[in-house]
């Protein structure tokens, strides 16, 4: 890797700009800027506050990681890391266990019902179709990325995932749009991912930068041997690991491992189904037809988002009637209203999930023929901590505190000053692991 | 009943260096004239003779303590005819009061209850108002007599960070078996913020029907099953006469639970394996009679009428759900294959038990959600390896037949496939983590996993909690009825439960002794302490092992 500018221009309708930076092996790093912001005349060039006092806050997304996947055996470097800082082990994803609205919870510090996005897939009442929350227009809150753009600082994104690059949109002063997608799962490989975060802190340095790794997810979705050996999991945590070494060395090599916070953590864990645990609320209407009619089904894996579409007059009984029929499912282990959830009017009328070992699959059977699922709160649990080089944080500490990924965003805005939102947020700052 | 109460009031001075210990118990006690003549004289003073004098014969105690309050306890004797069970008496006001010194200056809490004969000269009070997480000492003062001093702690402030908690773990305390050394370690240690007792805390049998192999180290008292109130009060205030377990009751607080021998053997809702109905009177009267006492004699949130499964929490590191496996229970399976095991008809918890068990897990107060779980959930297969010899005494142990490759103890969570499914399918369905069951009951040693899956948990090791079980005090295990020196044969057993049952990591079935479980928000171990020889007075105690579950994992593995 070195690190350099080599093309500061892009012939882009729009006003971003673009910088293509060189990357491992001879490849290039294309990053974006969103509009008003300028890429530094020298790409290593320090952006921001005083370099010697100024604290660099990366927060790093395992997507999908189980918190017990995560030893020194299996996963060394992330391990260490942990055994260095402050964890939370009882940390916990919050609903719906999804990719998209827990990237926003941390972005945002707030819930579903306030940002307006409560999981992957919604019906779009407008579009009468559903569709993943990908849009920057799907996100109504203001954002780390922007906020704190907004007063100062400059960030950055580093998502592997084509539709957090969609919903995060030009927010982060700089971003990287994820190259090459992999056909299917939609996301770039990690080493790809590291190549760009190591190449935007070498180029441009943002004070913030927030990345997804997504391989650790993407091949836990397709293991077949997920409910034994999780062979392919397994090759996946040690892949992204060493990722996750290759950066810490990077900061160290370079200086900036005593200015740097590290935040790890995951968006939500996984759970493995066999073929036979298939929860199809399709089929548990078919009986129906008359309630299945006026049914939409946004499938989320674990977790089925069900949208009443006929009357409104005939609103409370079918929904009654559907709740009865579905909750009726051995595999389906709760329904809530969404406001029990705080997740919002876009989540739609009923939310099921379903036990440990089952999935959803709508609105067909077929669907959803992966055996690796999230969504439901069998997938609650995640890895949580803060480390670093920085004085800042507290080295080999373990709390009881029950951190959620809500409270990524009040932790770093708090240590950067940046004041609550408007309306406060719904997390915790995480301050004890920290030196005042 | 001479013999027994010499017994108890021979008990050797332990000379312990802890900060509160049995020489400072007696020595506390000592403007009380029947303990004034027991600092002097411990070693010849029959206990008997003790309580007959007026004063505070059966120690102090405390137990259940919350972040504003803990309950203390005591026994006034206010004339030498009040003895325990006997129905005769005055009534009598008691003065108790609290301190923040084990100088009485800075009192933090004081008032008067009054006792008589309708709860057997027993004192509970409940100080309120008292600081979270803070040590205090206590004492009673009545007719002219002046109790012990105690000591207690009251739990963290509700979601206090906590960085560590320590209790001594104990269950099976057989006085005719031996004597209660676990205790006196316990009491010695001086580090302890709670004792949990997880029940067998007395036993119901007569003289010689259940002691030390063949021999019985020191009678029951009254020389009869106990079947009556007054049975019940007398066995519990004989084994309130235990120096080594009043030193314990007045150093650290308890928080207790029973099993069956507090009422009898494999005791269930409608009756017990050890009673006979009619020539033992009815069941109901029996029960009754057992919980009066218990809630009399107990340092414990209970009153007859409650419920004795509660909760309680020592700010965000962890809370304590203890149960009650036995007022609820349907009867136990006739045998290991009766396809009763599995009915969904039959509960061990009851409804109203079981949905307030789970909706505590839910909780995101706290982070360790501890059980105080009488009989054992990890499911335990009988192997097919044992000779014959083997085989007959495990089901001697257990007081079940068995057969190979099936539960191989009706009497616990195995018996009753139906509520454990609905605990392990709540711990797996909404990820519970940190759940540790702490067990006693079965007079062995044990760390287990407790699989999401038995089937597949050979493959994939994915466990839902843990389960910690500490053995007996005193009671007979697997060498005693082998009649084997500990430690030999039964490794072989050992050997093949735990190939036959690959969850479980830890097994002793020979040791007698007592747990200590730290808890931490990084790990929660325990370490298994084991006595030399129960029946000796001044047994020795030296650690055996250690085992630990790291935070999120629910998983079991031996400390480093």
């Amino acid at each position: 890797m070195n690190g350099l500018p080599t093309d500061a221009a892009h012939p882009a309708a729009d006003r971003r700009q673009f910088l293509r930076l060189a990357a491992v092996g001879g490849a290039s790093v294309l990053l974006s800027a969103a509009a008003g912001t300028a890429f530094p005349a020298s790409a290593r060039a320090a952006v921001g506050p005083d370099p010697s006092t100024r604290t660099r806050v990366y927060v790093m997304v395992v997507d999908g990681c189980r918190p017990d996947e995560m030893t020194p055996r299996l996963t060394p470097r992330l391990a260490a890391l942990r055994a260095a800082g402050t964890n939370f082990p009882g940390a916990r994803s919050l609903p719906v266990m999804e990719t998209i609205p827990n990237h926003v919870m941390m972005m945002t510090g707030v819930r579903p019902a306030r940002s307006g996005v409560p999981a992957n897939a919604v019906y779009d009442r407008a579009a009468a179709a559903v569709r993943d929350l990908d849009r920057p227009t799907d996100l109504r809150f203001p954002t780390l990325l922007d906020r704190l753009r907004d007063t100062g600082f400059t960030t950055g994104s580093v998502l592997s995932k084509r539709y957090l690059f969609g919903i995060f949109g030009e927010r982060a002063s700089y971003r990287w749009e994820p190259s090459p997608l992999l056909p299917v799962t939609g996301h770039a490989p990690d080493n790809f991912t590291m190549d760009a975060l190591i190449a935007m802190v070498d180029g441009v340095d943002p004070d913030f930068v927030f990345t997804n790794l997504g391989d650790v997810d993407r091949v836990g979705h397709s293991d077949v041997t997920g409910t034994t050996v999780q062979a392919a999991r397994s090759a996946a945590l040690r892949s992204t690991d060493g990722q996750v070494g290759r950066f810490v060395d990077h900061l160290s090599a370079t200086g900036r491992w005593e200015s740097s916070v590290l935040i790890v953590l995951a968006d939500h864990s996984m759970d493995w189904s066999i073929p036979s645990n298939v929860i199809s609320v399709d089929q548990v209407l078919s009986a129906r037809p008359e309630l299945r009619g006026q049914i939409q089904i946004a499938q989320n894996g674990g977790a089925d988002l069900l949208y009443w579409t006929g009357p409104a007059a005939a609103r409370d009984a079918g929904l009654a009637e559907v709740r009865s029929l579905v909750a009726a499912h051995p595999g389906v282990l709760s329904i809530s209203n969404p406001a029990e959830l705080v997740l919002g009017p876009e989540a739609g009328d009923l939310v099921a999930f379903c036990r440990a070992g089952w999935r959803f699959s709508d609105p067909w059977v077929a669907s959803n023929p992966i055996p690796g699922n999230h969504g439901h709160p069998a997938t609650e649990p995640i890895p949580f901590f803060i480390s670093g080089g920085s004085p800042r944080v507290i080295r080999g500490a373990v709390l009881s505190e029950p951190a959620r990924t809500i409270d990524v965003a009040p932790t770093v805005g708090a240590l950067f000053g940046l004041a609550p939102p408007t309306g406060g947020y719904d997390g915790t700052e995480r301050a004890a692991a920290f030196r005042s | 009943m001479t013999q027994a109460r010499d017994a108890a009031g021979r008990h050797p001075q332990t000379g312990g260096m802890s900060p509160f210990n049995r020489r400072d118990l007696l020595r506390s006690a000592g403007v009380i004239a029947f303990a004034g003549a027991a600092a002097t004289t411990a070693h010849t003073q029959p206990a008997r003779a003790a309580a007959a004098r007026p004063g505070f014969a059966h120690g102090v105690a405390s137990g259940d303590p919350m972040p504003d309050s803990v309950l203390l306890w005591t026994r006034v004797t206010p004339t030498p005819e009040a003895q325990p069970g006997s129905g005769v008496g005055p009534d009598v006001q008691v003065h108790w009061e609290v301190a923040e010194d084990s100088g009485f200056l800075r009192v933090a809490a004081r008032g008067s209850v009054r006792t008589g004969i309708q709860r057997d000269h027993t004192v509970k009070v409940v100080p309120t108002g008292l600081r979270p997480g803070t040590t205090y000492w206590y004492r009673f003062n009545a007719a002219g007599a002046t109790s012990a001093t105690g000591r207690t702690r009251t739990a963290p402030a509700a979601g206090a960070a906590v960085d560590r908690l320590r209790m001594g773990v104990v269950s099976c305390a057989n006085w005719q078996a031996g004597y209660f050394s676990a205790y006196r370690y316990l009491a010695d240690r001086g580090d302890l913020d709670i004792v949990l007792h997880l029940g067998d805390y007395l036993y119901e049998y007569a003289p010689g029907e259940y002691q030390a192999r063949d021999v019985v180290v020191r009678p029951h008292d009254p020389a009869v099953e106990m079947t009556t109130l007054a049975h019940y009060r007398r066995r519990h205030a004989q084994y309130k006469t235990d120096l080594d377990l009043q030193a314990l009751h007045a150093a650290v607080p308890f928080v207790v639970t029973w099993d069956d021998h507090e009422f009898a053997n494999d005791a269930w809702s409608g009756g017990a394996e050890n009673h006979t109905e009619g020539a033992e009177g009815a069941w109901a009267t029996r029960r009754d009679a057992s919980k009066q006492a218990y809630a009399e004699w107990m340092p414990v949130r209970f009153e007859p009428g409650g419920h004795i499964y509660r909760r309680f929490a020592f700010g965000s590191l962890a809370s304590i759900s203890m149960l009650d496996l036995r007022t609820y229970r349907s009867q136990q399976a006739a045998s290991v294959v009766d396809p009763a095991i599995g009915s969904p008809a039959r509960t061990l918890t009851g409804d109203a038990q079981m949905e307030w068990l789970l909706n505590g897990f839910s909780s995101p107060a706290t982070q360790w959600k501890l059980i105080g779980n009488p009989v054992m959930i990890a499911p335990v297969r009988f192997p097919s390896t044992l000779s014959a010899r083997e085989v007959g005494a495990v089901e001697q142990l257990l007081g079940t037949t068995t057969i190979d490759g099936v539960p191989y103890n009706v009497d616990q969570w195995d018996g009753y496939t139906a509520d454990r499914s609905r605990v392990i399918g709540h711990l797996r369905d909404n990820a519970i983590t940190d759940a540790v069951f702490l067990t006693g009951d079965i007079h062995s040693g044990w760390a287990c996993d407790v699989p999401a899956d038995p089937l597949t948990y050979p493959f994939n090791g994915a466990s839902v909690a843990a389960e910690l079980v500490c053995t007996s005090v005193t009671s007979d295990n697997l060498d005693d009825i082998l009649g084997s020196p500990p430690r030999t044969t039964s490794l072989v057993v050992e050997e093949a439960f735990k190939a036959a049952n690959p969850h479980v990591k830890y097994l002793d079935f020979d040791s007698h002794g007592f747990s200590v479980l730290e808890v931490t928000p990084g790990a929660l171990r325990m370490d298994w302490y084991v006595l030399s020889e129960r029946t000796d007075r001044a047994a020795t105690s030296r650690l055996a092992t250690s085992w630990q579950v790291d935070a999120g994992t629910q998983s079991v593995r031996r400390a480093q």
